[in-house]
């Protein structure tokens, strides 16, 4: 009977150590790997204008994601799914980007952005196939007066 | 015909209960119908209502989780209730930012353009959401009760490292995520609507009612679940003993 009884706690042990091996090694494996990406990717997400221009030679035609305001006046579209236009730095640097596939529905002049691409040829020209666009943490009624009014009527 | 006791627990739940659904019943309310569109993003706006809401929520329940655990390794206060109390927040702390991620991700594609981004704080906060899911696995696996609390107890304090490095990560590393617009340590200027700034304010509260509520609920859950287990051991002796006879 009591042979029976340890034989169970053994086993039961033994279930024990083996889920939490299980465990261990599950999250070991997720959070390697988003520390990975925290690491590689996240701590440098992306470079502004004035550290790319500066870095220029060294980035070479490598693929990085690049930071700057657009410029107002300078967005065109050559056709559908490309569009060119400028962004600039804080120390007035300004780029020539061609984007390849349709910007974010909120993507304009003067907005920061962060494009995904690569220098091409020796200049400042940046050819990316994503616009990811930033927002700042102010938040600005689009029409301050759409408040219900005392007699109950929205304006 | 017996009438049924309530208990101060049970009022205090109820009243929270109430609390909660009303406050976010008038927060769906502002959020969608009474404040203005943003200037630049439009309807989009509306989702900061419930978002930061929610990652304030799962601060709560992690800093809750990191000091129940405390005050269960700590042998002065040592008790089992700290950790049931530390298992009930962690889950709905892990319930928060898994909707946090979700309304994160629905909000980046019309307004950053992607549903996701290997942004630090988006990174770090994915890694919040698998160290918790982790430190619930744990308690999931079968052990000596004490031992297993212990266990639990340690993988939280672990896992509360990652809080802070997510609240700062916006302000310590480039971003696509935007600053906090509230309790921002490196700025006194944010600019909010009023109407949307009271809304904003009161989703604060009624996210936390929400936090509180759950909480209380699962925490009871417990306790209960723990008596039952401990009727079924006494109750299995008893008839072992009986066996033995």
């Amino acid at each position: 009977m009591h042979q029976r009884a340890d034989t169970q706690v053994a086993i039961a042990r033994r279930q024990t150590r083996r889920r939490l091996r299980l465990v261990g090694a599950v999250i070991s494996l997720a959070v390697g790997f988003l520390l990975y990406k925290t690491l590689s990717n996240s701590i440098t997400y992306f470079k502004t204008v004035d550290q790319a221009i500066a870095a220029r030679s060294s980035l070479g035609g490598s693929t990085f994601q690049l930071e700057g305001l657009v410029v107002a006046h300078t967005i065109s579209y050559p056709n559908k799914t490309t569009v060119d236009f400028l962004i600039a730095g804080s120390r007035h640097h300004q780029i020539q980007v061609t984007n390849y596939g349709e910007p974010p529905e909120l993507f304009q002049a003067d907005v920061p952005v962060v494009i995904l691409g690569h220098f091409v040829g020796g200049g400042l020209r940046f050819t990316s196939d994503q616009i990811l666009v930033k927002h700042s943490n102010s938040y600005i009624a689009a029409h301050p007066n759409r408040v219900r009014a005392p007699n109950g009527s929205v304006h | 015909m017996e009438k049924f006791h309530y208990s101060r627990a049970d009022k205090v739940q109820r009243l929270l209960g109430l609390g909660a659904i009303a406050s976010l019943a008038a927060t769906v309310w502002l959020g969608l119908v009474t404040t203005p569109p943003d200037e630049f993003m439009g309807n989009l706006v509306r989702l900061i209502y419930i978002h930061p809401p929610l990652a304030w929520d799962a601060f709560i329940a992690y800093g809750m989780n990191f000091l129940a655990s405390l005050a269960y390794l700590w042998p002065r206060t040592r008790d089992l209730r700290w950790d049931q109390l530390a298992g009930a927040t962690a889950e709905v702390g892990v319930l928060f930012t898994g909707l946090l991620l979700v309304t994160g991700s629905l909000w980046g594609r019309p307004a950053w353009g992607t549903w996701w981004t290997w942004d630090p704080l988006l990174t770090t906060t994915a890694l919040l959401f698998v160290l918790y899911l982790g430190y619930l696995a744990l308690r999931r696996v079968p052990d000596d009760r004490e031992l297993r609390a212990r266990r639990s107890a340690i993988a939280a304090l672990v896992a509360f490292v990652d809080v802070p490095v997510v609240y700062f990560a916006v302000l310590w590393w480039k971003s696509l995520h935007q600053a906090p617009t509230v309790l921002n340590p490196t700025t006194n200027k944010t600019y909010i609507h009023g109407s949307m700034a009271w809304t904003l304010l009161l989703g604060f509260i009624a996210f936390t009612l929400t936090y509180a509520w759950m909480v209380m609920i699962r925490y009871r859950i417990g306790a209960g679940e723990e008596r039952t287990h401990e009727d079924e051991v006494n109750a299995s002796l008893l008839a072992r003993q009986g066996e033995g006879r």
